[in-house]
């Protein structure tokens, strides 16, 4: 049975003179927990935009459940998650109300509305925060008033509240602290939650930097000037892959 | 030789040059007989007129003025908003609507903008007559323009990448609109909307000079008969209402995290909006469509208006800009400089406030009463108005800034004069220099005013050909004015670019 969610059929993305993707082709299977590996500048944000349909490519075709990405509707669109490097958090807002962003896709106007008038109920969004450490003191702070590590929480709280199926995610694990590092992978990768206080996201790509954090992902994918240079389980990775990208 | 360089300081301070020819004409122009009616005029502001009657009369014109001034921005305020939404890049990436759209309200809002109030209210009172509501409706139409550029403009600074952000999420369009305008929508109103009620109030008086109704009515009419001591009375209270607004706006505080509050400014924002729906069907629908009868000739309409005379009136409605300008920009600076002492600066700034509350028809008229009309004169009254509003900016900033770099050079024996140029005034001239490239937006806008009045350029040019009914000149008038604002506004544009 074809348990494919979401393939790239030769991706290429050009951006003024500059060739950023060149001809990915890529199939991530329900379920599988990918990282993505390359030095800055290697295209992994880029790619990650591709999948989730900010960014066009210039040629090539992504599809989520073996659609097109550019046929399907909003709600299948909002089966993807996305974590930015940058968070891309509403600054003005505050962390509940920013948390609650991600609930938008599967609420009407006038749930944005009120979420604006701070007149929506938060318990979800708190419930999320809690999850991601985040005290209760700073639930009505403005994004501008917290630390970057908390601000890294707040994204990934409004990533994981639209309980989505896929998450894509670029560098999740920037300005937290170990301890916490390990509870947010945690979070984000967990297949099924023991105490059912959330849905995880089935199938994950998170681009990282650091090797240290592999050991639960299922696979490794490393990328180098726009280019695909393996694809392998992550028990088969060896110094000789990593020399290839970095 | 050395090369002359240009700074920001000295460039605040060349255009001062414009007074050489315009000190020239008016100089020539000198009627001496005058003066002694421009004395009582001086005199008199030290003695208005105080009795029951007047007391009354000022009550009832100053609640017409609040009426028609408040109406005007609470319609403006709010359809400027939505304007500004729809004028916004963000509206547009949002709903994937082509970028052509987005062109095209953009330049339908500039020529909206691009004409005075004055001239709209001219215009409306020709076709529909005078009334309360047609003062409301001739602030109402270019404000909306005007602040929905603001809003637009506030909209525009939103992160693309909350957008990107937003957008991922995948919500209905209007939800991932709202979450992204919100907060710079209330901000731009916090910032902004009170500033908005005053100047809502200040044109509404100038609309009273022509007839509208409220004070600048009755200053008119004591202008006229030569009552001034009953046209200082209305000028006072006019400042005591500008004074008391200006403190009452100070100590309101928006606090957006209160519920009731948010409500009700959201009730008030669908009411107003209802209401100003029903009133425009009803305004349709209960007009005396005769009137149309004199705007549909408009291409039947021959115009006298040779070539020769048109360039003309354009020239000198360019030339007017230019010279009002000039001294709206140097002057301040200058006059800050060389009287830099704590009394002439309390002269200095209730000149200044009283350049700002005289509206400019009236202080047209007062110079008048010594001086032929002319470019010059005109140039100079709007100079002057726009040279208190300057100065009041001025003023702010240097009040604001850090002291320290003054206080050193003044400890080195440098002339006080010098470091304050070097020292504080420096460290603003680029900033000072953006505001008054956006102010010359307005100048340009007000020509029309002071020509109608000072018999000059265009604004003259389109009182003449209204009231004999030559609907093609008015046009004509309208088409060179609004070229000439908008061509104004985009050089503008691009100097205040070049120096944020």
């Amino acid at each position: 049975m074809n348990n494919t969610v979401l393939e790239l059929e030769n991706i290429s993305y050009k951006y003024k003179d500059d060739l950023i993707l060149n001809k990915i082709n890529l199939k991530i299977n329900s379920g599988e927990k990918i990282a993505l590996l390359g030095k800055s500048g290697s295209g992994k944000t880029t790619l990650i935009s591709v999948i989730n349909g900010t960014i066009k490519p210039t040629q090539g075709e992504v599809k989520l459940f073996n659609e097109s990405f550019e046929e399907l509707d909003r709600k299948q669109k909002s089966k993807i998650t996305t974590i930015w490097q940058d968070l891309r958090l509403i600054e003005d807002l505050s962390a509940e109300q920013n948390v609650n962003c991600g609930l938008l896709a599967e609420n009407n106007f006038y749930f944005a509305f009120k979420n604006l008038l701070n007149i929506s109920s938060f318990k979800k969004a708190h419930k999320y925060m809690k999850l991601c450490r985040l005290h209760n003191s700073i639930y009505d702070k403005k994004i501008r008033k917290l630390s970057g590590g908390q601000k890294q929480r707040v994204a990934i709280a409004r990533s994981l509240i639209q309980e989505s199926n896929i998450l894509l995610a670029d560098e999740p694990f920037n300005n937290l602290d170990p301890k916490l590092i390990t509870t947010i992978k945690n979070l984000l990768l967990e297949n099924a939650d023991k105490n059912k206080t959330k849905k995880s996201p089935k199938t994950a790509l998170v681009a990282l930097h650091r090797l240290d954090l592999l050991n639960d992902f299922d696979k490794v994918i490393g990328i180098r000037d726009g280019k695909i240079f393996f694809n392998i389980k992550r028990n088969n990775l060896k110094k000789i892959h990593l020399e290839k990208i970095y | 030789m050395n090369k002359l360089k240009l700074n920001y300081t000295s460039l605040s301070f060349i255009p001062i040059l414009v007074c050489i020819p315009l000190g020239y004409q008016l100089i020539n122009n000198i009627n001496f007989g005058g003066f002694k009616l421009f004395q009582e005029f001086l005199i008199s502001a030290f003695n208005p007129k105080i009795d029951n009657e007047i007391i009354i009369i000022v009550i009832k014109r100053l609640n017409e003025t609040i009426s028609i001034g408040f109406f005007s921005w609470l319609v403006s305020i709010i359809f400027g908003a939505i304007f500004g939404i729809i004028s916004s890049n963000i509206f547009y990436k949002i709903f994937n609507i082509p970028n052509f759209f987005y062109h095209i309200v953009r330049f339908f809002l500039t020529i909206i903008r691009s004409i005075h109030e004055v001239v709209w209210g001219i215009l409306l009172m020709q076709i529909y007559g005078i009334n309360f509501s047609i003062g409301i409706i001739a602030i109402c139409i270019p404000y909306i323009a005007v602040n929905s550029k603001v809003f637009a403009e506030q909209l525009e600074t939103i992160d693309y990448k909350s957008f990107e952000s937003i957008n991922q999420i995948n919500a209905p369009k209007f939800s991932s609109l709202l979450t992204l305008i919100w907060n710079p929508i209330i901000n731009t109103f916090k910032n902004f909307g009170l500033y908005r009620l005053e100047c809502s109030i200040r044109s509404t008086v100038i609309l009273g000079l022509f007839g509208i109704g409220g004070i600048g009515t009755s200053i008119f009419l004591s202008f006229q008969t030569l009552n001034f001591r009953e046209l200082w009375t209305y000028l006072w209270s006019l400042a005591i209402l500008i004074i008391l607004s200006g403190l009452i706006f100070k100590k309101i505080k928006f606090n957006t995290t209160n519920k009731i509050l948010s409500i009700f400014f959201i009730s008030v924002f669908f009411i107003t909006i209802l209401f100003s729906f029903s009133y425009f069907l009803y305004f349709i629908f209960n007009t005396n469509f005769e009137n149309f009868n004199s705007v549909s000739s408009l291409f039947k309409s021959s115009s006298d208006l040779g070539l020769f005379d048109f360039l003309k009136l354009i020239s000198e409605t360019i030339i007017l800009s230019l010279l009002s300008t000039g001294i709206a920009i140097s002057l301040p600076p200058l006059v800050i400089g060389i009287f830099n002492n704590n009394t002439s600066k309390i002269f200095i700034k209730i000149f200044a406030f009283l350049l700002r509350l005289i509206p400019t028809p009236v202080i047209l008229l007062t110079l008048l009463t010594f001086n032929n009309p002319s470019v010059s004169l005109a140039a100079l009254t709007l100079g002057l108005h726009n040279a208190g509003i300057t100065s009041k900016l001025l003023f702010t900033n240097l009040d604001s800034q850090d002291k320290r770099n003054y206080i050193a050079m003044k400890s080195l024996g440098i002339s006080k004069k010098t470091s304050w140029l070097l020292g504080l005034f420096s460290q603003q001239a680029k900033s000072y220099l953006a505001y008054c490239a956006y102010r010359s937006d307005i100048i340009i806008r007000e020509t029309a005013i002071v020509g109608v009045i000072g018999s000059v350029g265009l604004g003259w040019q389109l009182q003449e050909s209204l009231s004999s009914f030559a609907w093609q000149e008015v046009t004509l008038v309208l088409i060179a004015y609004s070229s000439i604002a908008i061509v104004g506004e985009l050089i503008n544009g691009k100097i205040k670019n070049s120096l944020t």
